[in-house]
């Protein structure tokens, strides 16, 4: 159909009209996209937490040299850079790695074996017992004749050749005796730092074991050389119900774990006296099978872990036991899921509460605070040793096909899973699992403690409050505003109102924290007289203004009524704020220790009459402070929902001669119930993640109660705290984004709910 | 709701249409009272205050170090909770504002009013103003001049000797500062990056010439930095050294630098209308001033500043996409349950906490991007990183991406409410759809996109949390915009008048000593909010007006 040129659209038009079109299409969408990828983009930093453990092969190389004497030790550097075999015959084998990088992933080889036997016995004789603290990198050796010796491990970088090379050294750190000589050591242990160190052994005897401990203590040389000087030896059988067949030593070197041949346990603290028996344990007394076949402490030496000769694995820990006059004993925490059989070795991570297990080929990875099993499966050969490297980023196994078989272990978050977000989790040292939050801490051997329980229910807390203030006005001042008020005054209030939505919660939480939190503290009395003299006050004067004839009436114009309230409301809450303190005088008086007299404090007699804690910066001014902000957009989303009610239907009620009351609350009300529901739900929503406020006016500890009297931390203020002190992709970075996940999501809901309620009633109205 | 029918007697629920307009009242009540506060308080901080002088019963303890007197500036008096015996009354307590600090080691004093014998307003009595330790109290004896001469206050050229040694000392600091801060950060921003480009041509060393030409270069401005910090040096040496001698209210005598002086004046000499003078000035100078003494005195242009070009970089990012994407929603995509679905969901967007947007700000904008662009273009600075960490421009980003949904909600409104009969007339005409929105539609729309955007500012401008995360901080040392290449520093860390209230009201030292500073501040971010809440208001009116009466 040709048109005449002159109607033609010009080109021109036609492709900028195009172009723009494109444009508008590409852009908008790509806006909406971008928006929507915040949430994909949260997630995606959050899906590394959920990760399991993974191990992947990396290197076999021979245990050369290791001819067919058993490998009594296995150990390994930081860096997983020399790892090491010790031998029956006490040589240490060094097996230098070297990490080539390429495109971002390292390829370990084997570059060079070093042997090593270490001159700290006599010519001829042999080590018999062997202990490893890979923490320290301290090995202890025990030998004929009840000869002990701790080495000294100490690696060094060498750049003097063209690449990175360590270079290992032994020195011998002391040597001493243990036991009665005539007999070699079978078992020793040892623990302790620089200063002071606690060794322990078991010497074999005819008559039976024999078990022996000897503190050493570093004092000063005349030539001002520090040693470890021998303390004096202790022998402890006697105390014991049955033999001992292995030792455990704390490396606070303040008691030791031994483990008896009957399957019980025995804890022996020691002192500068000596060691005393504090307890006997049975790990495994409810079972058949009650022997211990293996034991290793848990990183921090408070936790151990049993593994029974059936292959039942338990976490046992040192707390103040409610039953045993409390007194910090080792009880039951943890249980895993049982092994197949008794595991065959064990290493612990010197890093976190990690722990390897092997049995055969089978090789368990353990996270104890949270009782999780990191990884589980099976090597393609029985290992007879383990060990974590130093950063837990390498695993390296001992097969029976004598190979050292080097894993990659990557576990970088094994202190997160569901238990530990939602679960009452038992962390080390407290009498029973909690929920708890509480993210770093001051010592190595800490357990992060990542419960989200409490700032959950902190965030409740505070919306709970600030609700409980904000819906009832809020609603009531809607109501008010959109059914009784002259037009003529809405004009003004609407807008004031909205101002306020804008006012920054920066401000607010100022106001509450440095002005109204050191008001209330000691006006508690007067807050709650204002609580209960105000809505009265209106009451009362509304039903005697009721009572009186029309034309006195007549001179408060219908709509006005706010304003002749007002003086009564100020005057209420004068009144209640003069009459705080003689009541408080009248009912909140507690005595005075110290001279008998009654005392007149309402924050005394809180903590005293509920015991619980009252802290000047706390829920009753969030609360308040949190509701004035959230107030305005509740009034604002729930005058409209009244307003929008047709007037045919307010019409109506009245003229079937019902007040204006009871047009408001039965006619008008229930219909724009849906709008009131949806204005809650968008203040519960801005409450939620609130953040200055809460910030600024609480004290900012995680608390599990709804005490009106103390504070909370909520999820927002958590992030707004930790978060610039997170390190990027680490545990707690991704902990908080999961934290701000939760908020998105929790306001998420709320709205849409809020927004579909909303979207229905405008249908509704349009068919009234 | 046009007209209510006037009650009839014995209408039923009277009594309960009050109790409704008790909500009113309360939330009314609440809000006027805090703008109420705020509004003295803060600027009660300028108003120049009376300076008492206290003098304690003979044998009172209640002085600073037992003195008999002090003099101070009544803070307030209040009932005194601690230490009474049980059933007697509560003793009302004075909180003085008492200054010399470097004398008395604080600056308020407690006492109780029992222990006062009188008080008075002393005539003489000044107030400085200094660069350290607050303000000093005291009544003026002399100026120790620097060729020794004592000219004693008594002298009539006195104050004037004064404000003219003031005033020099002042010029010659601003002297100093442009040495200091303008052209030898310059030099040194040209050293830095000169070192840069020698570090990178040692990673792939090639040209010896073009070394050593740098190294050359390098030496140059060496010199020059040389000679200016000789310059500065010399400029110090004019410092004078004339001291105020003042006579404190304790009974010592104090001697100030007069170098150290800001200001000075005697509030108890003054009348109504100088003290309206003085206010209006130390408005004005508290928001041109930097501040001093760790943000608790001086102004907070900084503060301003950082505020304003952070708004505005929001402003420039929020407004195009907000648009397009709004016009998009309206105009151009298929009306069906998934652009409703996406309309619910961009509503709901404006309601998630600030703070979500801050984490993804960090997450996404400063280590993801700002990341990737270090490792890119700015390896040579690398580990200290220029865009890998918190600054102006991903906090804007941050706070366009979380004001955009009030831009699109505002945007997607002002289009919706343009007539169809106007599309259709210009459509009819023979206008094309780009040609339609543009001529037609888009200029109705305007007052309610700026409506909009006047909305994202003022939430932008009040915002604190994502921004404690993504760049803001307490003391920026250089502004975001300054005389050096490129003039507009978006990595830099910045000041916020919101921040500024958090971290002088919580992490201040002295949280006492900083309160006034607070209180300006918070008066200054309610009105730039409230100024902006109330334009977009009256526009929206306004639109609503215009629209009503039904354009064309």
């Amino acid at each position: 159909m040709a048109l005449p040129e002159r109607f033609q659209v010009s080109r021109n038009t036609l492709l900028v009209d195009r172009a723009m079109n494109r444009t508008i299409r590409f852009g908008g969408a790509a806006v909406i996209v971008a928006v929507s990828g915040i949430l994909l983009f949260v997630v995606l930093q959050i899906l590394p937490l959920f990760r399991g453990a993974r191990l992947t092969p990396a290197l076999v190389f021979p245990a050369t040299n290791l001819s067919n004497s058993p490998a009594r030790l296995l150990g390994a550097d930081e860096w997983m850079e020399a790892p090491f075999v010790v031998d029956d015959a006490g040589i240490f084998h060094f097996y230098h790695l070297s990490y080539a990088e390429t495109n971002g992933k390292t390829y370990p080889a084997l570059d060079r074996l070093e042997s090593v036997r270490p001159d700290v016995f006599p010519p001829g004789e042999t080590p018999t017992a062997f202990a490893y603290d890979q923490e320290r990198q301290e090995i202890a050796l025990g030998g004929p004749g009840g000869r002990f010796a701790i080495l000294e491990l100490g690696y060094a970088a060498d750049f003097s050749s063209e690449r990175r090379a360590v270079r290992q050294g032994l020195r011998t750190a002391l040597r001493s005796t243990l036991g009665k000589p005539g007999a070699a050591l079978s078992a020793v242990a040892f623990g302790g730092d620089g200063d002071r160190k606690l060794a322990a052994a078991i010497q074999p005897w005819p008559s039976g074991p024999e078990l022996y401990i000897r503190s050493f203590v570093k004092s000063r040389s005349l030539e001002g050389e520090a040693a470890l000087l021998a303390g004096t030896e202790h022998e402890l059988t006697t105390n014991l119900p049955s033999p001992p067949v292995r030792l455990l030593v704390k490396k606070q070197a303040d008691g030791l774990l031994a483990i008896l041949a009957d399957g019980s346990v025995a804890y022996l603290a020691v002192d500068d006296e000596g060691a005393t028996l504090r307890q006997i344990f049975t790990p495994f007394e409810d079972l058949p099978e009650k022997r211990v076949g293996n034991a290793e402490f848990i990183f921090g030496d408070v936790s151990v872990s049993f593994v029974s000769a059936a292959g039942e694995h338990r976490v046992f820990s040192l707390y103040a036991r409610a039953d045993r006059d409390n007194l910090r004993l080792f009880g039951r925490t943890k249980s895993f899921a049982a092994l197949s059989g008794a595991a065959g070795w064990s290493a612990h991570g010197i890093r976190n509460k990690t722990l390897l297990l092997g049995e055969g080929r089978k090789a368990a990875l353990c996270y104890t605070t949270t009782e999780s099993v990191r990884w589980r499966g099976e090597l393609p050969v029985a290992t007879l040793r383990g060990i974590l490297g130093g950063k837990n980023d390498k695993a390296l196994f001992l097969g029976a096909d004598r190979n050292l078989h080097l894993y990659d272990l990557e576990d970088r978050h094994p202190e997160v899973s569901w238990t530990a977000f939602f679960g009452k989790v038992w962390y080390e040292g407290s009498a029973e699992p909690k929920y708890e939050w509480q993210s770093t801490g001051g010592t190595d051997d800490f357990e992060p403690k990542l419960s989200l329980v409490p700032l959950i229910l902190g965030t409740l807390k505070g919306t709970f409050y600030a609700l409980l203030f904000a819906v009832p006005l809020g609603l009531l001042a809607a109501l008010y505003t959109s059914q009784f008020l002259s037009p003529g005054l809405k004009g003004y209030v609407k807008p004031v109102m909205e101002l306020s939505a804008s006012l920054p919660s920066v401000v607010l939480g100022f106001i509450a924290a440095l002005i109204l939190a050191p008001l209330v503290e000691n006006r508690v009395p007067s807050i709650l007289l204002i609580l209960i003299f105000t809505p009265a006050a209106a009451i009362a004067f509304g039903a005697l203004w009721a009572r009186q004839p029309a034309r006195s009436r007549a001179r408060i114009p219908a709509g006005w009524e706010f304003a002749a309230f007002a003086p009564v409301f100020l005057a209420a809450v004068a009144a209640a704020w003069l009459l705080g303190p003689p009541m408080e005088r009248l009912l909140f008086t507690v005595a005075d220790p110290a001279t008998g007299a009654r005392v007149a404090d309402f924050k005394l007699w809180f903590t005293h009459a509920t015991g619980l804690p009252f802290e000047q910066r706390n829920s009753l001014v969030v609360g308040f402070i949190m509701g004035f902000a959230v107030m305005p957009i509740l009034f604002t989303i729930a005058e409209d929902a009244l307003s929008n009610v047709p007037d045919s239907m307010r019409s109506g009620a009245l003229a079937l001669g019902a007040s204006r009351w009871q047009t408001a609350i039965h006619v008008v009300l229930p219909t724009a119930a849906a709008g009131l529901f949806s204005a809650v739900m968008v203040a519960f929503g801005r409450a939620v993640g609130e953040t200055m406020i809460v910030v600024m006016a609480t004290g900012n500890t995680p608390v599990l109660d709804f005490n009106l009297f103390n504070g909370m931390r909520t999820l927002s203020a958590n992030i707004a705290v930790e978060l610039p002190e997170a390190p990027e992709g680490g545990t707690l970075y991704r902990t908080l984004f999961f934290g701000a996940l939760v908020l998105f999501a929790m306001t998420f809901v709320l709205n849409t709910l809020a927004e579909i309620l909303r979207q229905r009633l405008r249908e509704k109205y349009k068919n009234v | 709701m046009s007209e209510h029918p006037p009650p009839s007697t014995g209408s039923p629920g009277e009594a309960w249409v009050w109790f409704a307009g008790l909500g009113l009242v309360t939330g009314l009540a609440m809000v006027l009272g805090l703008l109420a506060v705020i509004t003295w308080n803060g600027l009660g901080v300028f108003w120049p205050k009376d300076i008492l002088k206290v003098d304690f019963k003979e044998g009172s303890a209640a002085g600073i170090g037992g003195a008999p007197a002090l003099l101070g500036e009544l803070i307030k008096t209040q009932e005194r909770k601690m230490g009474q015996a049980p059933g007697q009354p509560l003793p009302m307590e004075w909180q003085v504002f008492t200054g010399n600090k470097d004398r008395y080691g604080q600056m308020f004093k407690y006492f109780d009013a029992a222990e006062i014998a009188s008080h008075s307003k002393p005539a003489g009595v000044a107030r400085v103003e200094r660069l350290e330790y607050g303000p000093a109290l005291g009544f003026p004896r002399s100026l120790n001049q620097d060729d020794g001469g004592v000219l004693p206050a008594t002298d009539a050229t006195f104050e004037k000797k004064l404000r003219e040694a003031i005033s020099g000392q002042r010029a010659l600091r601003r002297d100093l500062r442009r040495v200091e801060k303008n052209e030898i950060g310059a030099v040194n921003a040209r050293i830095e990056s000169l070192r840069l480009k020698a570090k990178r041509l040692e990673r792939n060393p090639g040209d010896p010439a073009k070394r050593a030409e740098i190294q050359r270069k390098i030496d140059a401005a060496q010199t020059e930095y040389e000679a200016l910090s000789a310059r500065a040096r010399e400029i110090r040496g004019r410092k004078s050294g004339a001291r105020l001698v003042l006579a404190l209210g304790t009974g010592e005598e104090s001697e100030v630098p007069v170098g150290q002086i800001v200001d000075t004046w005697r509030p108890n000499d003054m009348n109504a209308a100088q003290k309206t003078g003085h206010f209006l000035a130390a408005i004005g100078s508290y928001i041109v001033d930097e501040p001093r003494e760790a943000n608790t005195e001086g102004g907070v242009f900084p503060a301003i500043f950082g505020t304003f070009v952070m708004t505005l970089l929001m402003s420039l990012a929020v407004m195009p996409f907000g648009v397009v994407a709004a016009i998009y929603l309206r105009e151009y995509a298929h009306q069906g349950s998934f652009v409703r679905g996406v309309r619910i969901a961009v509503n709901n967007l404006a309601g998630v906490p600030s703070i979500v947007y801050g984490v993804f700000g960090l997450g996404f904008f400063v280590y993801v991007i700002g990341g990737s662009l270090d490792r890119l273009f700015f390896a040579d600075r690398l580990p200290s990183p220029t865009f890998g960490t918190g600054g102006l421009l991903w906090a804007a980003l941050t706070l366009a991406l979380m004001t955009v949904p009030v831009v699109i909600v505002s945007t997607e409104e002002a289009l919706a409410a343009v007539s169809r009969g106007v599309r259709e007339g210009a459509l009819a005409c023979g206008a094309s759809k780009w040609q339609t929105i543009r001529s037609v539609v888009l200029p109705a729309a305007a007052p309610g996109m700026l409506t909009g955007l006047i909305l994202a500012m003022a939430r932008g401008a009040g915002e604190v949390a994502p921004l404690m995360i993504v760049g803001v901080v307490k003391l920026a040392p250089e502004l975001p915009i300054d005389g050096l290449f490129p003039f507009i520093h978006l990595e830099r860390k910045f000041m916020h008048l919101g921040f500024h209230i958090y971290d002088l009201g919580f992490q201040s030292p002295d949280s006492e000593a900083a309160k006034p500073m607070v209180f300006a501040t918070t008066l200054l971010l309610i009105a730039l909010v409230v100024a902006l809440n109330a334009g977009a208001i009256l526009l929206r009116n306004r639109l609503r007006k215009k629209l009503a009466t039904g354009a064309f």
